[in-house]
């Protein structure tokens, strides 16, 4: 009984001071770290393919028009880093920032307009054809047959959302 | 096929007519198409004759695939390393099977959830209350059903399901339903006579949050791993890798060794952070917290070197349907070396003190008995298994990942007690500091990802059955079209080992009640207030604590 005590007596001393300061110190994130993502409307091709993998749709895409308008919902993130390891531009990017607790969820939602082009053969909104050979999963379209899936896309149904500016895209088709 | 395996030839001669609809969709793994009218018996027959482990049931609409539900039985046959689906039709107007649950006290909780979420109705069922549903969750609602939506609001109904009623003269003290260190609310009701536990009830699923609708309505293939990894807060990786495993096997998908590698090596490192978790809790349930502050010191470089690793301090979001997303480099590998010498050195000085710590055993050793009768029938798995001297482990039983290659050794204690259930966590962490280090010496070099095809195909089934920290952690996989799966089942190693609560603390004093559920890893809390329910006249009274305190010093003079 002694003994053991002993023995843990020594082990607690051994440790000495374990704590950190944090918060009145800064913690330093290691490289690979996942934290708050950032986005560069300049880069973004409008491809979509970040929407498509994102378990919990915190980011979605609506097509008004000829503006495709990216919002993030970073409320909901998972911090899975999916959306920049399939954007082919890098336009979103990890930075180490993990304090993102706020009494506001729209402190952490902000979005995105791009101006698009629309493509005369189908109707959709595209930045160049370029850009688009670029991507792999060419929007929601899904892979053309030999095509390797680098990113491990799969071509789904599109989520409500898509459905809705779909009509939108075919209304103005009609038109035209 | 049968001839090959002695155990379905014997299935075979005794229910001739009905497996002959067998097939080996995946290697290990049997699945048996038979009428429903037989399906108890087979299911009994497996179980009391041949040894199988009953796993767990699947309730499955198919409505759009054959107009009628499924339901199916697993089976694990532990010795021979083989699973065994037994599926049959119920028709939509008929929608009864005969319960197994007299014979087999481990599928109580597995039938009621199916009648809870799909509707299928337990005949015979001795305690067929609602389970996982809310209690103001509407009557005949049953949303695993397809024609419901993931994001349909229901109305709420003021029903409450009954409670099992306390014996007389007993009196019912609630332990929970929120404890707010630990990750999942549970709520136990005992009844007690004195001081001693005569019976208990649990209600649970307060956090349920309906993955397997989200998994077969609306996410593909690919997002579900990383909403896997979020059912658990300390066994993510275990759930994404036993998804990503079973699609990978129904689909036929040939993982490459280095992945497997990679995804042994996280699940064992996962291990130790957990085993550690819960050896400061276990000290700090019974109120010996130099145990929690030194387990929790050593345990954190564990934590620092999976986010270095990783990305994260626990949701590795590793897994991808082919492989792994990641490469763990020279680097790293020496990162890992690093850290597990100096936990492997800290951990056998705190070992060595607290196993020869009187006051430590006093509190632990013949706390919780659970024969190895009682562990066998009700279906415990984990350490709670091996502390009940019932060798089970699905990385030798079921290997997956790289296990096959890995000299597994099963820690088996036959205490019965918390206190073996320690040393087995204990025994575990070395062995798992030994897996580590073998994993990085055997580790091949080549791709960490397969190739996907296209399209997965759909109408196959997979399973996997995969050793965390807590138990066996099992995912079932039905796939479907549109690249995603068509019924995604999940049952997390806590489901069984809850269902030994009742006859773990039974006759045990309400002292040692905390540290007999936490002897097993789940949560359980404190009780402020006690609740106490007259049974003539069903008035409901809280007691302030010196109310209570006045009428426990009463009972026990009485009692003298």
């Amino acid at each position: 009984m002694f003994k053991a005590k002993l023995k843990e007596a020594v082990i607690c001393f051994g440790a000495g001071r374990v704590t950190l300061k944090y918060p009145f110190e800064p913690v330093k994130v290691p490289p690979k770290f996942r934290g708050k993502i950032e986005f560069d409307a300049r880069k973004c091709i409008g491809c979509g393919g970040c929407a498509n993998v994102c378990p919990p749709r915190c980011i979605v895409i609506e097509d008004i028009g000829e503006i495709a308008k990216i919002t993030f919902y970073l409320d909901r993130c998972i911090q899975c880093a999916r959306c920049y390891e399939v954007c082919p531009e890098k336009a979103i990017w990890p930075t180490g920032e993990f304090e993102t607790a706020t009494p506001d969820k729209s402190d952490l939602r902000s979005d995105m307009t791009i101006w698009m082009s629309t493509c005369q053969r189908c109707g959709r909104c595209f930045e160049t054809e370029n850009a688009i050979d670029k991507f792999p999963s060419k929007r929601w379209r899904g892979r053309g047959p030999g095509e390797e899936n680098k990113h491990g896309i799969f071509p789904v149904k599109p989520p409500i959302e898509f459905v809705q500016r779909m009509s939108l895209v075919r209304e103005s088709e009609e038109k035209i | 096929m049968v001839k090959e395996q002695e155990f379905l030839m014997e299935l075979w001669t005794h229910f001739p007519d009905m497996l002959q609809d067998l097939q080996e969709h995946v290697r290990n793994q049997y699945v048996a198409t038979i009428p429903r009218e037989v399906l108890p018996a087979v299911v009994k027959h497996a179980v009391k004759q041949l040894g199988a482990r009953f796993v767990i049931t699947v309730a499955t609409d198919m409505r759009q695939k054959t107009g009628d539900y499924r339901i199916s039985y697993i089976l694990a046959f532990d010795k021979q390393k083989k699973f065994l689906v037994l599926q049959s039709a119920v028709p939509p107007d008929d929608m009864k099977i005969t319960s197994v649950t007299p014979d087999i006290p481990a599928a109580g909780w597995a039938e009621r959830e199916a009648f809870d979420v799909m509707g299928i109705v337990p005949v015979g069922h001795p305690d067929p209350r609602r389970l996982i549903l809310p209690d103001d969750f509407p009557q005949g609602v049953h949303p695993l059903r397809r024609e419901f939506a993931y994001n349909e609001i229901f109305p709420q109904e003021p029903n409450m399901p009954p409670r099992k009623p306390a014996p007389e003269g007993t009196t019912v003290v609630p332990l929970g339903p929120f404890y707010p260190t630990l990750e999942e609310p549970a709520y136990f009701r005992l009844f007690l006579d004195g001081e001693r536990v005569v019976g208990s009830d649990y209600r649970g699923f307060y956090n349920h949050r309906a993955v397997e609708k989200l998994g077969d309505s609306e996410l593909n293939y690919n997002q579900i791993p990383f909403v896997a990894q979020q059912i658990c807060g300390i066994c993510g990786q275990v759930h994404s890798c036993a998804y990503a495993q079973a699609v990978e096997d129904a689909c036929g998908i040939e993982t490459p060794i280095r992945a497997k590698y990679i995804r042994s090596l996280l699940l064992e490192l996962e291990r130790i952070h957990s085993h550690l978790l819960w050896v400061g809790l276990a000290g700090h349930i019974i109120g010996f917290d130099t145990i929690l502050m030194q387990a929790w010191r050593i345990r954190e470089p564990v934590m620092w070197l999976m986010e270095r690793v990783t990305g994260n301090r626990k949701h590795y979001s590793s897994n991808l349907i082919g492989g792994v997303r990641f490469d763990i480099d020279e680097t790293a590998a020496e990162d890992i070396r690093r850290v597990m010498d100096k936990v492997e050195q800290e951990l056998k000085a705190v070992v060595d003190a607290i196993s020869i710590d009187t006051t430590l055993m006093a509190r632990l050793k013949g706390v919780g008995i659970l024969t190895e009768e009682d562990a066998r029938a009700i279906g415990v798995v984990g350490p709670v298994a091996r502390g009940s001297n019932v060798p089970i482990d699905c990385r030798v039983d079921h290997p997956y990942a790289a296990y096959e290659y890995l000299d597994v050794q099963i820690q088996v204690q036959d205490g019965c007690d918390s206190w073996a259930r320690t040393m087995v966590r204990v025994l575990e962490l070395f062995e798992s500091i030994r897996l580590v280090r073998k994993i990085l010496d055997d580790m091949p070099g080549g791709p960490v990802m397969a190739k996907v095809d296209h399209e997965l195909p759909s109408g196959r089934i997979g399973l996997c059955s995969v050793e965390a920290a807590r138990g066996e952690s099992h995912h079932y996989v039905l796939t479907g079209d549109e690249n995603r799966p068509y019924r995604w089942r999940v049952r997390a190693p806590t489901y069984p080992n809850l269902q030994a609560v009742g006859v773990m603390i039974m006759g045990l004093e309400l002292a040692d009640v905390p540290i007999s559920i936490g002897s097993y890893d789940p949560c359980f809390s404190c009780t402020e207030r006690v609740e106490t329910l007259d049974v003539n006249t069903k008035e409901i009274r809280i007691y302030t604590r010196e109310e209570l305190e006045e009428m426990c010093k009463r009972k026990t003079w009485e009692k003298e």
